[in-house]
């Protein structure tokens, strides 16, 4: 039987080898122990051509305005600094995050300007000493009180190490439409909100849209109810150990979210849903309230994806439990802007980079994002003058809200560990899923909080 | 009469399974021609009431799907044939020249190569890219998928050879040929069915990579297919319409060679089985 | 003739060129992985702090690593039990046509050249509860709409069915190129002593074909223990967990979390137990249906 061995084995390796080349579609987590560089270009001391390279994650035709403006600050940038190129290197944004950019660090060698998030990755990375500490500069530019909290996720022991491209708010994107015909009004508490998903829901259409199989989709709203009921700082404390997960106020904000699941407010089986999904749940009509981030604004402009829906979404805020509470939301600033420890070391680089954030962060640039590109600002601009540069109606209630505002907070996963963050977003799936009540989730958050706590 | 029923009944079965296959794809291709996101997701499965031919031309140049396209090929193609290149030097003198010992272990250690996990190989291997200083150039995929292809392309080509009668070699002994002249006149041309199953699941393993494709190279223009492809897929904004578009043409170039070369595919294991 | 054959330097050119790339593209990330699964390295740091065997202790005591593992067995029992049948019985009618034979093998091979990433969102419309493919043709027999994947109890069996569409086709392609290499005249011989069709293929073909079956059970457990972008692209391993795989569980725990030093382990471990299981099925198995040399 030798033939059929030879064969055997032929074809046992042609298919392990496909498997195998198919097969690795995630990525890899294994130390990087390459010591090699790529030489940076020579440091040189006179006005002679120097070069940085800045990493950005502005790619595709989604995010083709964000691009142009960052295009336009490094123009402004290459003509104020003295033979300067800034060389532009494009890298998808998650890629950037969990491999390029962590192999770089890896090797002490980021790019000298680079897109990361604030907390935790910049956190380590600034522990590590890879990061260029930039208060000073944002203090000699004066910008630095006009970013106010959006800071926070950047901040370690009260050092910047980085600046948010913008800024964004979650609130409810509502079917407009749909609430003149049935006469329904914006709420203004939780009890109303909660009458009117009772209202929709016996109409036959699903109160919210929300998609799960990325757990921090149904986060955005059990993050915003704790907000309310444990108060706006209380996610600060975790942290530290002053305040606990498991506290009776943390539970209460779980039950009430896991009292909208079982009365059918979501649609059954969203656990398994994408989140582009909770969008389409808008558009196709079936649901009539979502809970998200104000980045989603550009869909509901978009005719190519939301057809006919284009200009019949509004936005409003999760309301407080009582009225005259004061509106508290979070406010994301999470992705921006680093720069390498490095550049400290070449007075014509340093220049060049506060220069970067000069140009970048003007209020000129905030508002073009805000008008181009539906990004809120990072950076406090008076509402008359966002509201001068917006144009659609979607994107001004957005910033309409904004004056109703009380409370901002970051959210919670720029303000904890990352393994708490994997826990929490495994336990409440669980919960939704009604596998686990909200003790059970907050008690087991609570234990990798401790853990976390004791190995820093 | 029953003969012919009974075929019938086959083929019954066998279209059944085919619908299963198809039917996704014909999902695909109703999906490329529609007009939008809501008409997709409304009736996913739906005829489309429209045409829209636009969403082949916008891929294929908005997208720069051309670019991609022409990247993946090349890479894929070169790649390919490197590995059977240097597989083929490596199997024959491990089967076909007198070093038994050396040759059982160097087998057996490569053999090894088919059980270690390529998910956690990334970083390493992005070390190494990044030492021999190719990052974003079309080297960094072109080595590390020559490389990766290497232990079953091999193994494949090892098994060919070994069933290779050795009086024809001893023939060409004769003739006054060395090593290499056995190589190429003789062993190669024997070899070519067992070359072209190799080069098909390598094609295909490269063609559709994604991983190392996106993580090493980061100019636009340098991109292969299926990054292109995730481009459409961009986090926040998904259009799927187009996004079918460019799955057609992802697939059908691979169904293409597949469909030419197959007899080769199976003629070749056929070969390899029956000399062995 | 040995004479001609041996020459070192030869030797060494023709073997070089492939153990270099092998080397370095294999043999030095694993030991690169080794190394690391002993540290707390957070991928980033300079300090490379040694730990000994706790990763691997941490991770061997976590409920939810042997969850994973498990779905990995899932992996491997659905491949052999439901997927290795349809296989030989679609080989054996494929086989058994001679018009549109073409057609068929072409097309069952398709899916397999799919990326993993494309599959995982045409499935995503066929399990659609409320429009997909599967509740629509379940609603025509009364049956209640399956959440297929956002139930913890149908979303291990909707990746498996999945996966199985996949690469079916591509294991068809190799049992049926087995199949056409057996010599006519044995099926001949069975057809003039007047064995049925079914009989000629259970006496004859099958056991003809069992080493390539073997090798197909072979490479499903290879396949379901590196198994991780169908379970991403389809469920990212919820809900809650319930889906996850070895490789998955092991890159939710390290690449986001900045534990490399752990994950790593995990790597280590995925490629100890396919080594054991690989070695197991040699042994118990394959060996008494061929054994296999070298």
């Amino acid at each position: 039987m030798k033939k059929s061995l030879v064969m055997m084995l032929t074809l046992l390796f042609v298919a392990t080898s496909l498997l195998a080349a198919c097969g690795n579609s995630s990525s890899g987590n294994s130390g990087d122990t390459a010591a090699g560089n790529n030489s940076k270009p020579a440091e040189e001391k006179k006005v002679e051509p120097f070069e940085l390279t800045l990493r950005h994650t502005q790619l595709g035709e989604a995010k083709k305005n964000r691009f142009a403006i960052l295009e336009d600050a490094v123009k402004a940038t290459e003509a104020e600094v003295d033979g300067l190129t800034i060389k532009l290197d494009g890298v998808d944004s998650e890629v950037n995050r969990k491999e390029k950019l962590r192999g770089e660090m890896a090797q002490g060698n980021p790019p000298d300007i680079f897109d990361a998030f604030g907390s935790p990755d910049v956190g380590v990375y600034a522990k590590e000493g890879l990061v260029l500490d930039i208060t000073s500069i944002l203090e000699e530019l004066g910008i630095k009180e006009r970013f106010g909290t959006s800071l926070d996720p950047w901040t370690v022991d009260g050092k910047v190490y980085g600046t948010p491209i913008g800024g964004s708010i979650e609130g409810y994107f509502y079917n407009k439409e749909y609430f003149e015909q049935k006469g329904l009004k914006v709420p203004t508490t939780i009890a109303e909100l909660e009458q009117l998903a009772e209202k929709i829901k016996a109409d036959g259409k699903i109160p919210f849209a929300q998609a799960s199989k990325d757990a921090w989709v149904p986060l955005m709203t059990t993050n915003n109810l704790w907000a309310y009921t444990a108060g706006s700082d209380f996610t600060y404390g975790f942290k530290k150990g002053e305040t606990k997960w498991n506290d009776p106020k943390m539970v209460e904000a779980l039950a009430k979210h896991q009292e909208w699941i079982q009365k059918g407010y979501y649609k059954k089986g969203e656990l398994g849903l994408a989140y582009g999904d909770q969008r389409n749940q808008i558009i196709n009509g079936e649901a009539i309230m979502m809970f998200d981030g104000s980045w989603a604004n550009s869909v509901f402009l978009d005719p190519a994806q939301s057809g006919d829906m284009v200009g019949k979404i509004g936005f409003f805020l999760m309301p407080p439990f009582n009225a005259g509470d004061g509106y508290s939301i979070m406010q994301d600033s999470n992705n921006g802007y680093s720069f390498s420890a490095k550049v400290a070391d070449d007075p014509q680089k340093l220049a060049a980079v506060k220069s970067f954030i000069k140009n970048l962060y003007s209020e000129e640039m905030q508002i073009r994002g805000l008008k181009e590109d539906g990004l809120l600002p990072a950076m406090q601009i008076p509402t008359e003058k966002m509201n001068e540069a917006v144009t659609n109606d979607l994107m001004k209630e957005i910033i309409g809200t904004l004056a109703d505002v009380k409370y901002k907070w970051p959210a919670f996963d720029a303000l904890v560990q990352a393994d708490v963050n994997t826990e929490l977003s495994k336990e409440i799936q669980k919960m939704i899923g009604g596998e686990a009540t909200p003790q059970e989730v907050l008690d087991k958050v609570q234990a990798v909080q401790e853990k976390a706590n004791a190995s820093e | 009469m029953i003969k012919s029923l009974k075929k019938s009944v086959n083929h019954i079965f066998l279209l059944g399974y085919l619908a299963i296959i198809l039917f996704p794809f014909l999902f695909v291709l109703f999906s490329s021609v529609k007009s939008n996101n809501a008409e997709i997701s409304s009736n996913p499965f739906g005829i489309p009431t429209t045409f829209v031919w636009d969403n082949y031309i916008k891929a294929w140049v908005n997208a720069k799907i051309s670019t991609y396209f022409f990247n993946s090929l090349y890479i894929s193609i070169l790649a390919s044939i490197t590995t059977i290149a240097i597989a083929a030097l490596a199997s024959y003198a491990i089967t076909r020249m007198r070093y038994r010992k050396m040759s059982t272990f160097l087998f057996q250690f490569i053999l090894l190569g088919m059980l270690i996990p390529g998910n956690a190989l990334i970083l390493p291997i992005y070390g190494l890219v990044r030492k021999m200083n190719i990052l974003d150039t079309h080297w960094a995929l072109y080595i590390p998928y020559t490389a990766v292809a290497i232990p079953f392309s091999v193994i494949i080509l090892a098994a060919f050879m070994r069933s290779i009668p050795s009086e024809l070699e001893e023939a060409a002994v004769m003739d006054g040929l060395g090593p290499f002249g056995i190589f190429t006149r003789m062993i190669l041309p024997l070899t070519i069915p067992a070359m072209v199953t190799v080069f098909i699941v390598n094609f295909l393993g490269n063609w559709n990579e994604f991983l190392l494709a996106n993580y090493f190279i980061s100019t636009d223009e340098l991109r292969t297919l299926p990054v292109g492809m995730v481009g459409f897929r961009d986090a926040y904004n998904t259009n799927y319409a187009q996004m079918s578009a460019g799955i057609v043409y992802s697939v059908v170039p691979v169904m293409v060679i597949y469909a030419v070369l197959q007899e080769q595919i199976i003629d070749g294991l056929t070969a390899g089985s029956v000399k062995g | 003739m040995d004479k001609t054959l041996r020459k070192p330097l030869t030797y060494i050119l023709f073997v070089l060129p492939a153990l270099i790339l092998f080397i370095a593209f294999f043999i030095y990330p694993i030991m690169d992985a080794i190394y690391y699964s002993f540290t707390s390295w957070n991928g980033i740091s300079k300090n490379v702090k040694f730990i000994g065997i706790e990763n691997y202790t941490t991770v061997m005591s976590d409920g939810e690593f042997w969850s994973s593992v498990k779905n990995n067995g899932y992996f491997i029992l659905f491949s052999l039990f439901i997927q290795v049948p349809i296989i030989i019985i679609f080989s054996l009618l494929i086989s058994n046509v001679k018009r549109l034979r073409g057609l068929y093998k072409t097309a069952v091979f398709m899916p397999s050249v799919m990326s993993t990433a494309v599959i995982g969102i045409l499935w995503g419309f066929i399990y659609e509860p409320d429009i997909g493919l599967f509740n629509q043709i379940l609603s025509v027999f009364g049956v209640e709409k399956i959440y297929w994947l956002s139930d913890k109890s149908w979303a291990m069996i909707s990746i498996l069915i999945t996966n199985a569409w996949q690469w079916t086709g591509f294991y068809i392609v190799m049992v049926l190129a087995a199949i056409l290499s057996i010599p006519k005249e044995l099926d001949e011989a069975a057809m003039i002593d007047g064995a049925t069709g079914v009989q000629r293929a259970i006496r004859i073909t099958v056991p003809l074909i069992m080493p390539i079956i073997s090798v197909v059970i072979m490479l499903s457990i290879a396949g379901a223990m590196k198994a991780a972008d169908i379970v991403l692209v389809m469920t990212k391993g919820g809900p809650a967990g319930a889906t996850d795989v070895m490789a998955t569980f092991m890159l939710r725990n390290s690449i986001t979390s900045f534990k490399y030093g752990f994950g790593n382990s995990i790597a280590v471990l995925i490629f100890v137990f396919t080594l054991v299981i690989t070695a197991l099925y040699q042994f118990l198995v394959a060996r008494r249906v061929e054994r296999i040399e070298y």
